[in-house]
């Protein structure tokens, strides 16, 4: 059941659709629940009528008793129907609470499973363009709101038929009584969404605030070392004391509003009683009214306050679903960009790669290729190198279909690589990102991930060919060595050799390799240049080299400016032309050299 | 850290504490809750007896209209104790968790070294931070909420035993149906309710895990996989909602106030009828039966709130109960260090693994020393026991021939400065930063370091200058120019030895030239102890350890070991081809 204080955050004002529209689409998504959500509103409907029931009974209890003598079969009847009707009531929420447990379980996994689909099945433009966090607030947040749309709706009917039917019954009952009633209804339903934009306006502010101070306060943890480091402890408490105090103060304004609310309605709903209790004196003292029926008016207050709080908050929460609504829709039409126009199950590709005539461009903003050529020879070991946004990495990208293009063709043995089964044709590339992503489990687990069907052995001769094997000595179990949390004990050295030996696992035809910038250790900084060139060796590869180690081994260097190519040839060439590639050597790899020494000051 | 939570004893009396230091505003809240309950529950006796008025024998419009205003009367000053009291708790509750961070705070500051850099690796400090946040709620509504609903409770019987003592039997059976049933319940909610948190909290991690990897799962065709691991997760969360809704469907308060309701009017009408209540009576009698209804609604919400917080608490009380890892402020040997360093016979274990074995070697003042070796061979560590971040196993370790464990630790930590592999700035200028170890008067100092550490030129490109803050709230920096002011840091106490643990790598020629210069500036004329990767630092270095596996294998310059030991060889061995940059000298380079 919704409460006052849910769903305050700012509604996000950029919704496409009507409400009716997604209401609409919200329906033919339930339908296959329309069982449940029937049998709920049937449920909830009982018990409004109980609830409406309940103070009736009791009034025609008062006035039958104080009018006429006691019948005790009357007694007991009207006893026995609100034992009944009491425990009726307490089924009817039972029923309601386990069914919408069971609905919103049931609706928010088949969203889920449908929202991992759509994720699953984007490119890489998708991913790039919006940071993972909300990315998952969509699956783990965004289904749980829009199943929720569907009980808020159900249970907000509910509560409407209650108060429909209480009018009802009230204005039968007394029509003078009922119009003051409804009045002050309306009156604490107007304060209550008052009292909500007042939260939410508070809660506004405080958020930005809070998410500051926080984030300096596990600064001031952090800073202890480093205090203790200069036995500046006091300096570094005081500082903590100043954060700490403000903490406290932004939560204490947030929280006295907060705990202000209730008692304001209170204190209202207290005033409109008073207003009821006289009202209904007067009417009984002039004759109008029975004691039972000015009872019934107090008692009818009673029953309309938490369905008239829910009613207000149920309109900006509603807002809330549909809006959440409507982007996990958006995500399951979401179009993936890159297609396939055949599903041709390559044979072992030779590795000659063509780029013909290609345009391409990051969507919106200026295009990175506008007639690109570039032809690499099967087994030929290809560098690219050049300043960021030169479009180094956009073409690797194509290379593997993460990214669709817009003109022009990419040929691999003279196929066009959208017409490959692209599962097999990604099978056939082997690629070494710059952070190369480990996840929980085993350094064994970590490598066979490329290949779920290698066996234990396939992984571990392969491990021992990188860096002469010596690298898994660091290790205590060697591959069966858990990585932790994302592989946060491997050195970024040690990361990138899990990633060399995944790519020889799984022996593909074409290499891409976008080197690390990060310095290594000596050591693995030689195991690593050992093991790459084991993974270069009778394969095509296109390198992104940032090391100057890796340069010097390549067949040709394409540098690139602003998407085209200025010069092409090895790296001693290059550099004897002392062109634009003799510049990149001067900015990004002179330091690299063996027996570099750092330029004295020149007076600059 | 691991051993167990503190008891629920040592929390309540430490929230008890916390009570007595803020007792002002708990005592306004307690005379303000009796009071308003005592208010709620005369309300329905002042309507009883404004029915009573109206429906007896000689109505007077003036004695019901009195009647009529005192209720108003009530409602009001209710209203204000209400809110007054609420306000009340919530100071309270904030101070207690203010002071509560505070606490921790200390507790952090006290422990050593050690236990800081092992802390770094975990999230211990995020979790009690989160704890200590469990504090306030359970307060403010939690505690609040159980104290009204108390004392709503007890007025009413009190009052609807003074209408008459059969009318006694309905509240009392249903305060005690309350209380069990509460307690019962929460005992089968509350472990669920975790699991749910917990898995739900499993499944956003898993989520976020599967994207930040998406690319991996992409190139290797691995996306059914992903999408079966995803799809268990959810259907995990998904059963134990289910099971969830199934416990809150069966809370049984509801029920019992219902009964309770329906025998109250029972027994009402039977007494009303026998003409030994009076409809007034019988009205206010319903009435308090109705306010029982606010206790049954926040009673289990509150029981939960303060469950959740009495578990914080224990969990923040262990950490600041626990004696291990203080660092003791102990008198000792203060001098000025000139900077020798002698390593005897060091051994060191972490964990049960041995770290170091055996090590020996000796620095002498002004010296600079490069530890090589493979990640995990004890650099780090042999570093961090010279200003007894951890302190030695076996062997020791002189400075100017006086053991470490003799020197007091203010001679010691202020003239030995350790710059860290992961640079921490605090969210300030960049003056306070370079000048954080200095003294007021010292503030001078701060430019000269920072120019010194190649820094004053990027510094001086700011908009504020010195006076531009960074970090959190300000400008973001580069890994170089981060270290860089690290650097300046810790030139600026001039320390006799230095401990530089270098990991930043620059992207371009430029900024490794200023950060290789700084380098070098900064280990001019002291005692340095060097963990690097850069091959010209450590051939600059007047002498080199090589460790391998905890033990020395080898020390010298650079070219002896390239000489004469095998395994430095393999590291830096000589390269294939012969420089480039020979062949570019006559090309006026830079």
């Amino acid at each position: 059941m919704a409460d006052l204080f849910s769903g305050l955050r700012d509604l996000d004002r950029t919704r496409r659709e009507s409400d009716a529209e997604l209401l609409r689409r919200i329906l033919v998504h339930v339908r296959p629940y329309r069982g449940v959500v029937l049998l709920v509103a049937a449920v909830i409907v009982v018990s409004s009528v109980w609830e409406t029931a309940l103070p009736l009974l009791i009034t025609h209890g008062i006035d039958h008793l104080h009018s006429t003598a006691t019948s005790s079969s009357t007694l007991a009847g009207l006893v026995a129907l609100i034992l009944v009707g009491v425990l009726l009531a307490w089924l009817c929420n039972w029923v309601r609470q386990r069914q919408i447990g069971r609905l919103i379980g049931a609706v928010v996994l088949q969203l889920q499973r449908q929202t991992f689909a759509a994720v699953l099945r984007q490119d890489m433009s998708f991913f790039d363009r919006r940071p993972s966090g909300q990315i998952a607030s969509y699956i783990t947040a965004d289904t749980q709101a829009f199943a929720s749309v569907v009980t808020l709706g159900v249970n907000f009917l509910g509560q409407l038929v209650l108060v429909a039917l209480v009018a009802v019954v009230l204005v039968c009952v007394h029509p003078s009584l009922a119009a003051v009633v409804l009045g002050i209804s309306i009156l604490l339903v107007a304060a209550a969404l008052m009292f909500r934009n007042l939260g939410r306006t508070t809660t506004r502010h405080a958020r930005r605030i809070l998410a500051t101070v926080n984030a300096l306060v596990q600064e001031s943890i952090r800073a202890i070392a480093i205090a203790k480091n200069f036995r500046q402890e006091e300096r570094v408490y005081d500082r903590f004391r100043r954060v700490n105090t403000q903490l406290y103060d932004v939560s204490l304004r947030q929280g006295l509003v907060f705990a202000s609310i209730h008692p304001m309605l209170n204190i209202l709903t207290g005033l409109g009683l008073c207003l009821i209790l006289y009202e209904g004196g007067r009417t009984v003292l002039s004759g109008e009214t029975t004691a039972g029926q000015w009872f019934l008016a107090m008692q009818i207050l009673g029953v309309l306050w938490l369905p008239l709080m829910e009613i207000a908050s149920f309109w900006s929460q509603f807002q809330l679903g549909l809006a959440a609504a409507e982007r996990v829709f958006d995500l399951l039409e979401q179009p993936p960009r890159v297609v396939q126009i055949g599903a041709v199950v390559p044979p072992r590709l030779a590795g000659h790669i063509e780029f013909k005539a290609i345009r391409f461009g990051y969507g919106g903003q200026s295009e990175v290729f506008r007639d690109f050529h570039l032809d690499i020879a099967g087994g030929e070991k290809v560098g690219l190198v050049g300043h960021t946004g030169s479009g180094k990495t956009s073409l690797t990208r194509l290379l593997a279909r993460f990214y669709e293009f817009a003109e022009g063709e990419v040929l691999v043995d003279g196929h066009d690589i959208r017409s490959f089964d692209l599962a097999a044709y990604r099978r056939q590339i082997g690629l070494v990102p710059q952070h190369p992503t480990l996840f929980h489990g085993t350094i064994l687990e970590n490598i066979r991930y490329v290949r779920p069907g290698a066996t234990e052995s396939e992984v571990a001769a392969i491990a021992s060919r990188i860096g002469s094997g010596r690298w898994l000595d660091a290790f205590p179990d060697g591959l069966a060595t858990s990585v932790g949390e994302s592989g946060w004990s491997l050195s970024m050295g040690q990361r990138q050799l899990v990633a060399l030996a995944r790519v020889l696992l799984l022996d593909p035809a074409i290499v891409i390799l976008d080197e690390a910038t990060a310095s290594v250790d000596p050591l693995t900084e030689r195991e690593i240049y050992e093991s790459l060139k084991l993974v270069l060796e009778d394969r095509t590869a296109v390198v992104i080299a940032h090391r100057l180690s890796t340069v010097r081994e390549l067949d040709r260097i394409v540098a690139l400016r602003q998407g085209n190519i200025i010069e092409q040839g090895t790296h001693d060439e290059l550099l004897a032309r002392g062109g634009y590639y003799a510049e990149l050597y001067e900015t990004f790899y002179r330091h690299q050299e063996t027996d570099y020494e750092a330029l004295p000051v020149t007076g600059r | 850290m691991n051993g167990p939570y503190a008891t629920s004893t040592r929390a309540a009396r430490w929230i008890a504490s916390h009570v007595w230091r803020h007792k002002g505003y708990v005592l306004a809240f307690i005379a303000l809750a009796i009071a308003g309950n005592i208010l709620l529950a005369i309300i329905p006796m002042l309507t009883g007896a404004a029915f009573d008025e109206i429906l007896g024998p000689a109505p007077g419009q003036g004695r019901s209209q009195v009647l009529v205003l005192a209720i108003l009367g009530a409602v009001l000053v209710r209203g204000g104790t209400s809110l007054l009291g609420a306000g009340a708790m919530e100071v309270f509750a904030q101070r207690l968790e203010r002071d509560a961070r505070d606490q921790f705070y200390s507790t952090l500051l006290r422990k050593n070294l050690a236990f800081h850099q092992r802390q770094r690796v975990g999230d211990l400090m995020a979790r009690t931070t989160d704890d200590v946040r469990l504090l306030d709620p359970m307060m403010s509504p939690g505690m609040a909420h159980l104290f009204n609903a108390v004392a709503c409770i007890v007025p009413s019987i009190v009052f609807a035993g003074r209408i008459s003592l059969e009318l006694l039997i309905a509240p009392c059976l249903f305060t005690c149906g309350l209380v069990a049933g509460t307690v019962h319940h929460v005992r089968r909610f509350h472990p669920i309710a975790s699991e749910v948190r917990r898995q739900s909290g499993a499944l956003n991690a898993e989520v976020v895990q599967t994207l930040s990897g998406i690319e991996l799962t992409k190139w290797s065709g691995q996306e059914e996989q992903a999408a079966r691991r995803l799809q268990r997760s959810a259907e995990r969360c998904r059963d134990l909602v289910v099971a969830q809704a199934d416990i809150q469907a069966r809370y049984l308060p509801p029920l019992l106030l219902g009964l309770s309701l329906a025998v109250a009017v029972l027994h009402g009408s039977v007494l009303m009828g026998r003409g030994e209540l009076s409809v007034g009576n019988f009205v206010a009698y319903i009435g308090l039966m109705t306010t029982l209804r606010g206790p049954t609604q926040l009673l289990l919400a509150a029981v939960i709130a303060i469950q959740e917080g009495l578990a914080g608490a224990r969990r923040v009380l262990a950490v600041i109960d626990d004696p291990i890892d203080d660092e003791h402020a102990t008198s000792g040997h203060r001098a000025r260090i000139l900077g020798e360093l002698v390593f005897e016979r060091l051994s060191f274990s972490y964990d049960g693994a041995t770290v170091l074995n055996d090590i020996s070697f000796r620095v002498a003042p002004g010296e600079t020393v490069a530890l090589v070796g493979p990640a995990g061979a004890g650099k780090t560590t042999l570093s961090r026991l010279i200003n007894r971040t951890y302190d030695v196993g076996e062997g020791r370790i002189l400075i100017d021939g006086v053991d470490v464990r003799a020197w007091a630790f203010d001679s010691l930590r202020t003239q030995i400065a350790v710059v860290e592999q992961d640079v921490l700035l605090f969210s300030d200028t960049v003056r306070a930063n370079v000048g954080f170890g200095l003294e007021e008067e010292q503030q001078r100092r701060v430019e000269q370091a920072t120019e010194r550490a190649q820094a004053h030129q990027f510094v001086t490109a700011l908009r504020d200058g010195y006076d531009t803050v960074i970090g959190e709230r300000g400008v973001t920096l580069s890994g170089g120019q981060r270290q860089r002011l690290a650097l300046a840091r810790a030139l600026a106490i001039d320390p006799a030895v230095l401990i530089l643990d270098d990991a930043t790598s620059a992207l371009d020629s430029a900024t490794e030239d200023q950060i290789q210069r700084a380098m070098i500036e900064v280990s001019r004329s002291r005692t340095t102890v060097l963990i690097t990767h850069r091959l010209s630092q450590i051939r600059r270095a007047d002498r080199i350890v090589l460790l391998i596996g905890g033990h020395i294998v080898d020390q010298g310059s650079h070219d002896e070991l390239l000489r004469r030991c095998k395994p430095y060889r393999r590291i830096f061995g000589a390269p294939v081809r012969p420089t480039t940059s020979a062949l570019v000298a006559g090309e006026g380079g830079a």
